[in-house]
């Protein structure tokens, strides 16, 4: 199938100049190249500008509560593996809300692909700050410019072992598609941290702001076997402020996954497993007697 | 004919499992019982007490006073040697330092040790004198510490045997056995709701722990294999109602299991599944509150707020089992209800039903029907599109799962057109408004009305109403003052939300006066009634001390009261 014909044909309700439009272009097109039929995905999103990408694509869609997007995937995925599971929504939503969620679900390893549309703010609320808001960074709500450090949720989610973890820029429509096509191939959890300006209330990280600082790990000699080395590598562009590494930090061989240690998984589904019959149920009842 | 029991100790000390070895050897004798475990909120110390009733009828309360208490400790000794009846016995653990007439003292600590080398045996060493002085039948004993203990039942055996050299005869003979094995099954509340669980077809289900909701995730748990279930435990409450939801928007029936407190924080969920009209079953055990309160006592505070939780207007079921025996059939009920209806379902219980053992009528699958309510293949195959909120004259939209055939199904928190898709139209939001609330009336007319004792007919009674697990303990004290003087009745309330207000106003309008008995010190019910049946209760018989009533109780408020 085509990219086009996993677009909804709807009115998109995003701002001009929002990153949401190409990355909406870039699953798409990830979706495609992975010919995935569009019954046997879900798409999973909270609440925000970024969750409202279910509403734009043809494929099965969970529009959940803010926050609670990884959770409810989660349960999905357990219910039936055979589903291809895409959780997506804002940073606010999975690194804020959702941190939780985020730090058991790495632990937890389903097979899981996470794409995070990272663009600093909360942008349906009308700008407040997220967690990855740099210092100082100021807005209606934070005057004194944030006070709290900003997240670094890759060097998170490589730290609690998640098996695949990446970044793009949404301006790189086809990185962003490959990053994708590779986080959805992966057997485990995966993260795709993506990066993309905010032009109504993100007037300090633009498109160009970022075009001048994204690093593409495809030019240096990563090795995203090697989870320190992609520590050491985000830590120091951390410090040193002036490189955004892009592309894949880790993909590491992939380890049994939650599904797959499962005994009952193993046997199949949940879903379309027979209501139980009186026979089945008899030893239950044996055992109050 | 009735025997109380109580077996006193600290945590640690193994109380339950001695209490589960007598309930089960006294079933095993076809006689009937009601255990009730009451504990501290700490894994060591503190006070842990069982108390057995036994019975030649059903029995579904429990009781203040013992005729045989096996005390382990001084400090129980302290706490129960008040609560003993006429001519009753004690069985004391020699540092317990129980005193009096009828007191035996055995210095079962010391006898452990020094001949079994096993001083944990030394609660079976006074439960085997217990067991001879109510003249138990030594193989039935035998036989429940097999089941209990396992592997580890050697030592016990040996303990049991000391114990029993030890008393000096049977005191008391216990009936002839009233039912043949099959008959009435012993369990607990707690296992009820699970095997109703089981029974309903239940595949999933996610929690956090939380006294008193955890004994159905352990109890599913360990069922997990055998019957096909996922049961996993979540990050927190929010991650397993949202687990739950996601699990149950698959096709998999889901629940969780929490108290007060874990519930709170499922509302938001409780919410979403209104909107996005997704079954799931919550079973809430109720602890008393406000905020952790006292952990594994129990209580009947959470009614208006298990009615009430959650933002916006959706329908929801509500029930709240009376005896382990309703517990089941409830429970499969509320999962019945919420997919044939697509609402959340709330099974209410509370720490006093989930841990008691109880003796009820044999549960019969013949009177359960379970029903597969999802659009089938062919169904799907035959219909050219599909809307996941259909606006139908039911407001039930019937419901395909993502996967199971080229239809997409999408669902969303935010207000939706009936294909699922986010909306701002405001016709459409009236439109969705009503039919949620449709599906309200619906299930009204499956939900039954309170139970009447002893007849339909309350002209001229004072009716005694209460709802949940208090059900036997009310039952019992009406009878008591019906012995007196004939006047009373018994009105209790198992299905909660919706009812059909008008028939239950009508119904206790007949009565001299209402006169509401619940654990909870505002009288929630009484609100209701008032609220929705325009009743007015003269009085309310509150409990809120984190213990059940018992039927002397309640006798004792309604004649001090008089
Ligand atoms: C429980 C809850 N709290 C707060 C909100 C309000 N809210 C909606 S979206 C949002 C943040 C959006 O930010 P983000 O997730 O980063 O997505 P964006 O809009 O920037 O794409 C908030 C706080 C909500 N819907 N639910």
């Amino acid at each position: 199938m085509g990219p086009e014909e996993y677009l909804a044909d709807v009115e998109l309700a995003w701002c001009p100049g929002c990153g949401n439009f190409a990355i909406r272009r870039a699953l798409a097109l990830a979706l495609s190249q992975l010919g995935l039929p569009p019954d046997k995905v879900v798409l999973v999103t909270g609440i925000g500008q970024a969750a409202k990408i279910v509403h734009y694509m043809r494929v099965n869609g969970f529009d959940g509560l803010h926050g609670r997007t990884i959770a409810a995937a989660a349960g999905i995925k357990m219910a039936n593996p055979n589903l291809t599971v895409i959780a997506e929504s804002g940073d606010g939503d999975i690194y804020g809300e959702g941190g939780n969620h985020l730090l058991h679900n790495i632990r937890r390893n389903l097979d899981l692909t996470v794409l995070v549309h990272d663009n600093r703010v909360y942008g349906l609320t009308k700008g407040q700050a997220s967690p990855t808001a740099p210092l100082g960074y100021q807005t209606r709500a934070q005057p004194f410019g944030v006070l709290t450090r900003p997240l670094n949720p890759l060097a998170l989610a490589i730290s609690l072992g998640a098996g695949f973890v990446g970044q793009t820029f949404s301006g790189e429509v086809e990185q962003t598609a490959e990053l994708i096509v590779q986080a959805v191939r992966y057997r485990g959890f995966a993260l795709v941290n993506i990066l993309h300006p905010c032009p109504s209330w993100n007037r300090v990280q633009t498109f160009a702001w970022y075009k001048e600082r994204l690093w593409n790990l495809a030019d240096s000699d990563h090795d995203p076997t090697d989870r320190l080395a992609a520590l050491s590598l985000l830590i120091s562009a951390e410090e040193k402020g002036d490189r955004i590494p892009v592309g894949v930090l880790v993909n590491t061989p992939p380890v049994p996954t939650w599904e797959e240690r499962h005994p009952v998984l193993r046997q199949g589904p949940l879903v379309g497993r027979p209501l139980p019959t009186a026979a089945a149920l008899k030893p239950l009842l044996d055992e109050f007697i | 004919m009735e025997l109380v029991v109580r077996l006193a100790g600290v945590a640690g000390q193994g109380v339950q499992s001695l209490g589960e070895i007598l309930a089960r050897s006294v079933f095993r004798s076809g006689l009937f019982i009601h255990g009730e475990l009451s504990y501290h909120s700490r894994i060591r110390g503190g006070e842990n007490a069982f108390t057995l009733r036994i019975s030649d009828r059903p029995i579904y309360a429990t009781r203040k006073d013992a005729d045989l208490l096996v005390v382990l400790t001084p400090e129980m000794w302290r706490v129960y040697r008040d609560r003993l009846r006429a001519g009753a016995w004690v069985v004391s653990e020699e540092a317990a330092g129980a005193k009096g007439e009828r007191v035996l003292q055995i210095p079962a600590l010391r006898l452990a040790r020094e001949k079994l080398n096993f001083p944990l045996a030394m609660g079976v060493i006074l439960l085997g004198a217990a067991g001879r002085l109510l003249g138990l039948n030594k193989e039935r004993v035998q036989q429940g510490i097999r089941e209990v203990f396992g592997e580890k039942s050697q030592p016990n055996l040996l303990a049991l045997e000391m114990g029993w050299e030890l008393a000096p005869s049977c005191e008391w003979e216990l009936p002839l056995a009233r039912f043949s094995p099959g008959e009435w099954m012993l369990l607990t509340g707690g296992q009820a709701v699970g095997a109703g669980a089981i029974a309903a077809g239940c595949r999933f289900l996610a929690a956090y722990p939380m006294t008193p909701g955890t004994p159905v995730m352990e109890f599913l748990a360990q069922r997990a294999e055998r019957y096909g279930l996922v049961v996993e435990q979540a990050e927190d409450e929010i991650a397993a109602i949202n687990m739950a939801l996601g699990a149950a928007y698959a096709g998999a029936r889901a629940m969780v299991t929490t108290s007060g407190g874990g519930f709170a924080l499922m509302v938001e969920g409780l919410s979403l599944a209104g909107m996005i009209e997704t079954p799931v079953v919550i079973h809430i055990g109720q602890r008393p509150g406000p905020a952790t309160g006292l952990p594994t006592r129990t209580s009947q505070e959470n009614l208006l707020f298990a009615l009430y939780a959650g933002h916006g207007e959706f329908p929801r079921y509500l029930c709240a089992p009376t005896t382990p025996e309703s517990a089941f059939y409830l429970t499969v009920k509320a999962f019945e209800n919420a997919e044939a209806f697509q609402v959340p379902s709330i099974v209410l219980t509370d720490q006093f039903l989930v841990d008691c053992y109880v003796t009820v009528p044999a549960l019969d699958l013949s009177r359960i029907s379970v029903h597969d309510h999802l659009l089938s293949p062919e169904e799907l195959e035959k219909i050219p599109s599909y809307e996941r909120f259909a606006l139908t004259p039911s407001g039930i939209s019937p419901r395909a799962v993502p996967g199971a055939s080229r239809h997409l199904v999408l669902v969303d928190s935010d207000e939706h057109d009936p294909y699922g898709r986010i909306t701002e139209d405001l016709s459409i939001r009236r439109a969705m408004v009503e039919k949620r609330l449709r599906k309200e009336e619906a299930l009204r007319q499956v939900t039954s009305l309170p139970e009447v004792f002893p007849s339909e007919n309350l002209r001229g009674r004072v009716a005694l109403v209460g709802w949940g697990s208090t059900f036997g303990a009310l039952r019992e004290a009406v009878e008591a003052l019906n012995a007196k003087q004939d006047r009373y009745a018994h009105v209790h309330f198992s299905e909660l939300w919706p009812l059909r207000w008008e028939e239950v106003g009508e119904l206790l309008r007949g009565a001299a006066e209402v006169i509401t008995v619940e654990g909870n010190a505002w009288g929630q019910l009484g609100k209701l009634l008032r609220q929705e049946a325009g009743i007015r209760p003269a009085k309310h018989i509150a409990r809120y001390d984190g213990r059940p009533f018992t039927p002397e109780e309640i006798v004792e408020a309604m004649t001090h009261g008089a």
